[in-house]
């Protein structure tokens, strides 16, 4: 440790540790100094002369619920007259003793109370927060038509509740480590106490309090703090908002990882199929549930080589293409300029154009974006001649393709990879293109989630309910996903 | 951290298998066989896998005798130190020369066929470094990748099948024994080391979840190897005739050439070329890989995938050293084939002989 | 910024590298759908006529209506596919490339020469030149024939080479001759060739009520193209040798087992009314050949055909539906008139070729164990000529179509 790094330390261990004295006014001063009291213009401090004795409250007017406060802790310790214990007069169902400056300083930025009396070396903290958050909505980013429409929101406990809701037994655990310094932020890992596997709930604790780093405020940023491979193209945790996966996943030996401050949280370790799944092919009908796969395990490909297999097939293997087609495509590319491999490029580039202005674009001129893409990119480009019509059908597929996927963080990875077999399949037609796909595909099942492999079930192979492609009978699904190795893998 | 211990299975052998073994059903070998067996091209496998399996199968006993060795150990193990290391040196030479021969056929095949004006030499460089790339990923990888790529290469095989019998005329397999059965069984024997990367794949004999899961894997996927080379050499002798065949050098290719969809889809061949090229990827990714390990293991080098750079790139320089490829064919591999087969034929033998021998010492 | 130096620069390579070797835009290459070869006077010089497509025509790019012809016809001097290719690239702009052919045309009289063999021996090593294309015969100069061409219906040429052999096809009176078969058969060297036969020059023999004895170019039609596909060429050890009528090539085919059968349309004799025809697509099942071999001594071959009729014409008003007698007769008329055609092409075959274009070597095979054996034995000209064949034909079943019955003539003319 650097000798800055131990100073700071050693002057953070000291605040931490100090006591809480018998003497009031000390007590005072010291947290009015330290949260620059007067200046902060939400922070009070309230002296209160009961009959009783001589109170102190602490507390934030924007984090504590006023009502319960003037009602539960005022009111009680104004009209008490007995000298008894704070925590006979408070009527809350929250309050605990605290000895050092350390606690209050927690207390107080989780938004409770703080009552210090005076002649008493400790103080009690009364939690009573009042953050303010979204009420639980609709699912924006993972829409299904059949199943529970509710999502996460950004606060925590409302998300364990909803989560305790969906799977009422005494072995959910939700297990706190802090990570951070400025200020420590509790992560929650929740997970089946009889299912997850420890050698998997260890790495993962592991990670988390090895991080260094001031503060990880949401999931988001923890997710690239934990992630083995922050470059790599694919996302080894899933990104979920629905309350219903999360309890799928944590049911199945999961684990999932939840902050306060993240209407999402995420699921390790998690194999390739998880993102290709959604929620609502469990919800669906065997066969509605697969065709569905079908369709976007098909979009999925048309996504990935649709564009790039066109590159290739007409600049290297035009023997491949029936002779109509091959004609109609000689005969809209006789005015065209730009070679094809450019020419498909400029097209996927002014798609993603649309796609990320679409994202940032504020709402009320949306609708610019439809008409200027589509206008611009599709009927003037190819009546100026700039592109063919074929290349236009192909982007649009590609394009639209993409949207198909179930999870967000994979749609990334597609589009990308896209770029790549685009670029190969131009450098030596099918050859390249294979290759490129080839080392893509050795690059996916050799990395791994937490130690387990991103392919499996399907290679390595291990008991599991097969869910990979398609989905078998629920009533025939007897095993827990075996690469997990949760402790029970037996379902029935 | 990994979760389970060597994860590869019986799936994963059985594709390893038959990406090694198996899919000589597509490459130049058949050229080979109909050099001079004609129509009974079929036939000669059929004698070289009856020829190559007592060997195999005493290789099998012992390994499984003493069961916490793979092949190399196992030599060093009966032999001793130093002829152990001959023999296995010359186990070595063998695979290697027949990989370097292969990749050479292989990449004319690429390059003459679909890319007419590329030197070969690029093609080779790009082909040879993809292969390196990913044999350095290791043998868990290369298991998993197979097994995840079979499902393109069995729905090509199946296709190229369906399509080709379309155009097989079933007579033309008589008459049955070709230039006869003395041809057919010198050509079984002496090429029988076409196939002898099964004999190499025993290096990865510890490498599976359990022995058994190898044992099961091996033998079923060359049962499968078996099937698939048979039908397949049956095929191209029904869709083209006993005098066509010797003309030939690519097959695989061909038979998909002459065959077209209806009107739509009039030259098939080169989309039978993407399962084609996915396996012969594969298959040189797995051999260049155990020839590292091979060696890897003769000199106890540990981290022996530093080698497969080294190695790949030696066997190139070698294999581009022939003028033309149907020297290669016709009388580089030939010839080796030749000198190769005894070796393999005899060395199982040799080892059982001195296991016995030991053995008898002992009681 | 070094990493982006880095990114820009492998960019730069990456589009420097690419553009070289094998790859090629599209819209720069000519696209040959079919291939003439004429003989020259010179001994080994080909004339080599390349019929190109023109992509613009008949693409729905429409914004541009394009005055330039459907087709580009180029004719150059070669020994060769590849050699003449490259010739003929001096004048065509655009590369020319061989994947597309679909038909290739060779001349009667080059089919005829000596040289015939050596030009199409470059095919097979030609990589462009793919051997599923069709090979046809022409009666005049190949040159003539594509230059003659003008299909009015099809704004493509190569659709009319398609539809045009397989509507020949579907009748029967041309066969199916990829350019593989020419090469398996006369390498096999015990069986006759059979290619399409077709001509654009009309010299129409007004012998109506032959049928389809028919050579091409005999046909009576007015209008339209002049371009006829019917009956075959017949090939003896890669020579031609003569020509079959669209009548014996149905009949050949027939016989045929390695060939898919396809529902011909035929017509026959009414056996009771014999000034009147009657019309039927005929639906042949695979003929079953056996043959008894006998080492010394006529071998026996016994070819069994079934056919199966579905009459959708009887000019005559015969009542052959209901009247069990008279559809008797039908029967044993058409089996007999068909035997008679089938054995007279067999004859013909037997006596005069000397070897059969039936692919019936195939059969033989079975009696030997190896080649040597199955050559020595000698299949086109000691087995098959001293055979006595004998042929079964069976009409299986005949149908009359949607009609119950024909309507009384003899009542409407009342």
């Amino acid at each position: 440790m650097f000798p800055w790094q131990k100073q700071k330390t050693e002057a953070i261990e000291k605040r931490k540790a100090r006591k809480i004295s018998k003497n009031l006014k000390d007590n005072v001063k010291y947290i009015e100094e330290q949260y620059s009291y007067g200046l902060n213009y939400d922070f009070e401090s309230r002296t209160i002369q009961g009959p009783s004795g001589r109170y102190h409250l602490f507390f934030y007017s924007t984090t504590v619920d006023t009502k319960q406060l003037s009602d539960h802790i005022v009111a009680p310790l104004l009209e008490m007259k007995k000298d008894i214990p704070v925590d006979r007069i408070v009527s809350v169902p929250n309050i605990s003793p605290i000895t050092n400056m350390g606690d209050v300083e927690k207390g107080l930025n989780d938004g409770s109370v703080i009552i210090f009396k005076q002649g008493i070396a400790e103080g009690f903290e009364v939690n009573l927060q009042d953050f303010k958050h979204r009420a639980v909505e609709k699912a924006e980013n993972e829409k299904t038509v059949k199943g529970p429409k509710e999502s996460f929101t950004e606060s925590l406990p409302t998300n364990i509740s909803m989560l305790r809701k969906k799977i009422p037994s005494k072995d959910l655990i939700a297990e706190n480590i802090s990570v951070g310094t400025r200020p420590a932020v509790p992560v929650t890992l929740i997970y089946e106490r009889d299912l997850a596997n420890e050698k998997v709930l260890e790495n993962i604790k592991n990670r988390i309090s090895s991080i260094t780093v001031d503060n990880i405020r949401n999931i988001e940023i923890l997710e690239q703090f934990i992630e083995e491979r922050p470059r790599s193209l694919f996302p080894t945790l899933l990104y979920t908002e629905r309350p219903d996966n999360v309890s799928n996943f944590v049911s199945e030996g999961y684990i999932a990882i939840m902050m306060d401050n993240s209407s999402s949280c995420l699921i390790a370790p998690i194999t390739i199929w998880s993102f290709f799944h959604s929620p609502e092919d469990r919800y669906l009908r065997w066969a509605f549930a697969n065709f569905s796969r079908l369709i976007r395990a098909l979009a999925y490909f048309i996504t990935l080589f649709v564009s790039a297999t066109y590159v290739a097939v007409t600049n290297y293997h035009s023997q491949l293409i029936p002779i109509d087609l091959l004609l109609a495509i000689a005969s809209s590319r006789e005015r065209v300029p730009l070679p094809i491999i450019f020419e498909v490029l400029l097209m996927e580039i002014a798609f993603e154009l649309i796609r990320e202005a679409g994202v940032r674009i504020p709402s009320p001129l949306g609708p610019t974006i439809g008409i200027v893409g589509a206008l611009i990119l599709g009927q003037a480009a190819v009546e100026a001649n700039i592109v063919s019509p074929i290349v236009v059908i192909i982007v649009a597929l590609s394009g639209l393709s993409s949207f198909a996927a179930a999870n967000y963080s994979i749609n990334h990875t597609l589009r990308i990879s896209r770029f790549i077999f685009i670029v190969a399949a131009s450098f030596y037609g099918l050859l390249s293109l294979l290759g490129a796909i080839l080392l893509w595909a050795a690059y996916v099942v050799s990395i791994s989630s937490f130690g387990v492999s991103y392919f499996s079930p399907a290679t390595p192979s291990t008991k599991s309910s097969h869910d990979t492609f398609f989905r078998m009978i629920l009533k025939k699904e007897r095993w827990r996903p075996g690469f997990i190795n949760p402790k029970d893998w037996d379902k029935k | 951290m990994q979760l389970t211990k060597k994860p590869l299975r019986i799936r994963e052998m059985v594709v390893i298998v038959f990406m090694v073994i198996g899919l000589k059903g597509g490459d130049t070998t058949p050229a080979l066989f109909a050099d001079h067996a004609q129509n009974a091209i079929w036939l000669v496998p059929v004698v070289s896998f009856l020829c190559l399996l007592p060997p195999f199968l005493i290789l099998m006993y012992l390994l499984k005798k003493h069961e916490k060795y793979n092949l190399v150990e196992l030599i060093f193990h009966l032999l001793g130190k130093k002829l152990g290391t001959v023999l296995s040196l010359l186990l070595f030479i063998g695979g290697f020369v027949s990989m370097s021969v292969d990749m050479r056929n292989v990449m004319e095949e690429l390059n003459y066929l679909y890319f007419p004006e590329s030197p070969t030499i690029m093609i080779y460089a790009i082909f040879l470094g993809i292969c390196i790339i990913i044999a350095n990923k290791g043998l868990e990888t290369i298991g998993s990748l197979t097994w995840a790529l079979i499902p393109i290469i069995i729905l090509t095989i199946l296709a190229v099948m369906t399509v080709d019998l379309r155009d097989a005329v079933w007579q033309r397999i008589f008459p049955i024994l070709g230039d006869g059965p003395k041809t057919i069984l010198v050509d079984g024997i002496s090429k029988s080391s076409a196939f002898l990367e099964i004999f190499l794949l025993t290096i990865a004999y510890q490498a599976f979840h359990q022995t058994k899961d190898f044992r099961i894997g091996i033998y079923t996927g060359g049962i499968l190897s078996c099937i698939l080379i048979v039908t397949f050499y049956a095929i191209y002798a029904m869709v083209f005739d006993y005098n066509t065949i010797n003309n030939i050098a690519f097959l695989y290719q061909e038979s998909t050439e002459i065959v077209s969809l209806g009107h739509f889809f009039t030259n098939i061949s080169t989309f039978f070329m993407i399962g084609w090229l996915f396996s012969t990827f594969l298959r040189f990714i797995i051999f260049l890989y155990i020839l590292c390990w091979i060696f890897g293991a003769i000199f106890e080098i540990k981290r022996f995938e530093g080698l497969i750079l080294p190695v790949g790139i030696v066997s190139m320089i070698l294999s581009l050293i022939p003028p033309s490829f149907s020297i290669n064919e016709l009388v580089i591999r030939e010839t080796s084939l030749q000198i190769i087969t005894p070796l393999f034929l005899i060395f199982p033998f040799l080892l059982w002989g001195t296991d016995r021998w030991k053995n008898r010492g002992k009681t | 910024m070094r990493r982006l130096i880095l990114i820009l620069l492998f960019l730069q390579i990456a589009l420097i590298l690419t553009g070289c070797f094998d790859r090629k835009e599209l819209e720069e290459q000519a696209y040959v759908i079919s291939i003439g070869v004429d003989k020259t006077e010179r001994d080994n010089i080909f004339r080599f006529t390349f019929e190109i497509a023109n992509p613009e025509v008949g693409s729905s790019v429409s914004n541009v209506s394009t005055k330039e012809p459907a087709q580009e016809v180029v004719s150059v001097l070669g020994t060769d596919f590849l050699s003449a290719t490259s010739t003929a690239n001096t004048s065509v702009a655009k590369e020319i490339t061989l994947d597309q052919v679909r038909v290739v045309i060779f001349s009667e009289k080059l089919a005829r020469s000596k040289e015939f063999i050596h030009v199409i021996q470059s095919a097979p090593s030609t990589v462009d030149l793919k051997l599923n294309a069709q090979m046809v015969i022409s009666k005049e100069k190949a040159e003539d024939f594509i230059r003659h061409n003008k299909p009015r219906l099809e704004s493509r040429p190569h659709k009319y080479f398609q539809y045009m052999l397989d509507r020949a096809r579907e009748t029967g009176v041309i066969p199916d001759a990829p350019l593989v078969r020419f090469f398996q058969i006369t390498e096999g060297d015990a069986d006759l060739f059979i290619a399409p036969f077709a001509s654009t020059a009309r010299e129409p023999t007004d012998k109506y009520g032959a049928e389809d004895n028919y050579k091409a170019g005999e046909i009576d039609i007015n209008g339209g193209n002049p371009t006829q596909f019917i009956g075959s060429a017949v090939f003896k050890e890669g020579q031609m040798i003569d020509t079959l009528t669209g009548e014996e090539t149905r009949y050949t085919l027939m016989l045929d087992t390695t060939l898919p059968q396809q529902d011909i349309l035929a017509t026959y004799k009414d056996p009771l009314r014999p000034d009147f025809e009657i019309s039927a697509k005929v639906q042949i099942d695979k003929a079953k050949v056996s043959i008894d071999y006998k080492k010394r001594g006529r071998s026996v071959i016994d070819v069994h055909v079934n056919a199966h009729l579905n009459v959708f014409a009887i000019p005559s008003t015969e009542d052959y539906m209901l009247d069990p007698r008279k559809r008797r007769i039908l029967y044993a008329s058409i089996e007999k008139q068909m035997y008679n055609k089938t054995t007279e092409m067999v004859k013909k075959s037997q006596e005069k070729y000397k070897a059969e274009p039936f692919y019936w070597s195939l059969h033989i095979r079975k009696e030997f164990l190896t080649i040597k054996d199955y050559e020595k034995a000698d299949w086109s000209n000691k087995i098959f000529p001293n055979a006595d064949v004998h042929l079964h034909i069976d009409v299986k079943s005949i149908e009359f179509g949607k009609t119950l019955r024909q309507s009384n003539i003899g009542k409407v003319r009342d």
